[in-house]
């Protein structure tokens, strides 16, 4: 049948805007990406994902099958590329195995003390995303630090453990990755940041 | 010269009796000594096959047993450990299935096997995915029904464009392309005007581009498309033809060489919030006639009828509730030449839902209102619908919901209905 001519100018943009748009970025294509940032990717999970459908929770997959869903998901919620690697890290680290090292005797020994690194920093990179800036959780699940009864009635030695192991609240839908995923935080680091929580939000 | 004999004789005489007693002493020294000698060789032998004990449990324990460089080399290897990063290949299966029980105000309750649709991805590196979901099906014969939801080929230009070819779920609002699986779904059913041969396109053949950007602090997210379109069924009624419907479902030929074109543009001001509006727009020819009489005419020679759609969507997520809403509208023109010649049409729905998630518990509530407007009465349809959701998991949803519809009396749009459905991600 004859194409109107309305459709024929339609046709024409609509393929000038495709490959009109692909020129410049083919010719970069082969320049090697940025790394992803788990820090990053864990806000790109906390502030997408809960959009359509509920968070799953980060270690329920292998890292190959996170790569092939997460690029699955680059197309469903239209993230960028960066987005997409960043939210690799973060689940490639929420994966990772946080058993005690058997050399490391003082892997989860508290002592109470604040270390010399600033728990707020810490906070504010790797917990942030999920937990808020005000400690009530962004997610469905998520605890509220600033309740009486909350996670922080807990002792250090716990909440130490809750973090280097990773941890489930009750009825939360997902949980915590081992660290919140960062696979770098030290012991040092997580008694800052706890230090900061009972600081900052603690009753 | 004298003779010594004498003096010799009388001398050994005298040592061999001043000896004697001597001779006594020295053989009493002597068993001694031999025995502390063979008392010192046995605990020498003793010593000497305990030893041999200990080199041979030595030797055992080496064997069985590593350094601490070499379990330190291992712990660090194991850690490393990631299958995913060496092959160029990925294969990857997901998707979702469900069933459950579906009772209707008119129609006797029923066990039902919804859906399984295994969703396949193909990967090369982070170049290029192939997708597909299938569906899998059972009709109320229990007959199994195929079809393909969806298969295109992605290619990851860049950080911010993805290309798209094949059949592609149709970009236009979000209920089609992101909501619709029933572990996503917090209702057991689509909103009325949402499912097939509704108000809003399903899916579409054609190219697609993707992706999404940031525009200052904001994200956005963008899909264009060209396609084959949808085509439309005329009916006989009232002594006339009539515009029954628009398939605007991934045909696989373009019948009427008319192409679709649209595409959907969504911000995200703050996190949880996305507003998107899309559009279509082409041609669309009636291909197809529900005719009880016989005397269907011939479609030779029907004329191209204008096709429009336009589409608003939005949904906010704080913490455990989520509100969300969609309004899409499909417009077809009229046709003064043809054997369906006949007035255009709009198809036209909307509808707002919210679901909660009870704090500490896995139990979640949701209300949703529709209303589907079309141009035949017995398709109209309004409807209110409650559920309640318990999550086995994220991925595991059990629900019951109860639908009150309100369409033409004794017309299917107008039977309430009870849902129980059991649907799972995976």
């Amino acid at each position: 049948m004859k194409t109107s001519l309305f459709t024929k100018v339609g046709l024409f943009a609509t393929i000038l805007t495709l490959f009109g748009l692909l020129l410049p970025v083919v010719s970069s294509a082969g320049e090697k990406p940025a790394v992803g940032d788990y820090s990053r990717g864990a806000k790109v999970w906390s502030n997408n994902c809960g959009r359509c459908h509920n968070i799953r929770d980060a270690r329920e997959l292998r890292d190959d099958q996170w790569f092939s869903t997460a690029f699955h998901m680059r197309m469903r919620a239209g993230l960028t590329g960066q987005e997409t690697r960043d939210v690799i890290a973060f689940l490639v680290a929420s994966n990772k195995p946080q058993r005690k090292s058997i050399f490391d005797k003082q892997a989860v020994k508290t002592s109470g003390t604040v270390g010399k690194l600033d728990g707020r920093a810490v906070y504010n990179q790797t917990c942030i995303a999920c937990h808020g800036g005000d400690g009530k959780g962004t997610l469905p699940g998520a605890p509220n630090f600033t309740s009486s009864k909350g996670p922080l009635s807990k002792s250090d030695a716990v909440l130490i453990k809750h973090i280097t192991e990773g941890f489930q609240s009750p009825g939360s839908p997902m949980a915590m990755p081992a660290k919140g995923g960062n696979t770098d935080l030290t012991v040092e680091d997580m008694r800052a940041v706890l230090a900061y929580l009972r600081k900052q939000f603690g009753k | 010269m004298k003779h010594p004999g004498k003096f010799t004789r009388r001398a050994l005489a005298v040592a061999i009796a001043l000896s004697l007693p001597m001779t006594a002493s020295a053989d009493a020294g002597y068993d001694a000594l031999k025995k502390q000698v063979e008392q010192l060789q046995r605990q020498l032998q003793q010593v000497q096959e305990a030893l041999k004990r200990q080199e041979t449990k030595v030797n055992e324990v080496k064997e069985n047993s590593v350094t601490r460089a070499e379990a330190k080399a291992l712990e660090s290897e194991v850690n490393a450990a990631s299958e995913w990063k060496d092959p160029n290949t990925l294969v990857h299966m997901a998707g979702y299935a469900d069933v459950g029980y579906a009772s209707g105000s008119n129609q006797n309750g029923s066990f039902k096997v919804g859906t399984f649709a295994p969703i396949f991805h193909f990967q090369y590196k982070d170049l290029v995915m192939l997708e597909s979901e299938l569906e899998f099906g059972i009709d109320e014969n229990g007959e199994t029904e195929v079809g393909m939801e969806y298969l295109t080929i992605d290619w990851f230009v860049n950080d911010y464009v993805a290309l798209v070819a094949g059949r592609f779920l149709s970009p236009v609002g979000q209920f089609r392309q992101n909501l619709h699986p029933s572990w996503i779904n917090k209702l057991p059913s689509a909103p009325p005007g949402f499912g097939h041969d509704g108000a809003a396109p399903t899916s579409e053949t054609g190219l697609q581009m993707r992706g999404g950007f940031p525009i200052g602090n904001m994200r956005s997210n963008y899909a264009v498309f060209v396609g084959n379109g949808p085509e439309l069924i005329a009916e006989w009624e009232d002594g006339e033809f009539g515009l029954d419907g628009i398939e605007a479902e991934g045909k696989g030929t373009d019948r009427d060489g008319e192409k679709v074109w649209g595409g959907r543009f969504a911000i995200l001001p703050m996190n949880g919030l996305e507003m998107g509006v899309s559009v279509a727009t082409g041609k669309a020819t009636v291909t197809g006639i529900e005719d009880d009489t016989g005397a269907a005419p011939s479609l030779t020679g029907e004329q191209a009828r204008d096709y429009d759609v336009f589409g608003f969507d939005t949904v906010w997520q704080h913490k455990s509730l989520t509100l969300r809403g969609e309004y899409v509208k499909s417009k077809v023109g009229g046709a003064i030449t043809g054997a369906t010649a006949s007035d255009g049409g709009e198809w036209q729905t909307w509808y707002a839902q919210a679901s909660y998630l009870l704090p500490a518990t896995k139990f979640e509530g949701v209300i949703r209102y529709a209303d589907f407007d079309t141009p035949h009465d017995s398709q109209d349809q309004k409807q209110w619908a409650v559920g309640l959701n318990y999550l086995f998991a994220s991925n595991i949803i059990g629900k019951i919901a109860f639908e009150s519809n309100d369409g033409q009396a004794g017309a299917a749009s107008d039977s309430d209905r009870w849902f129980v459905q059991m649907a799972y991600g995976f």
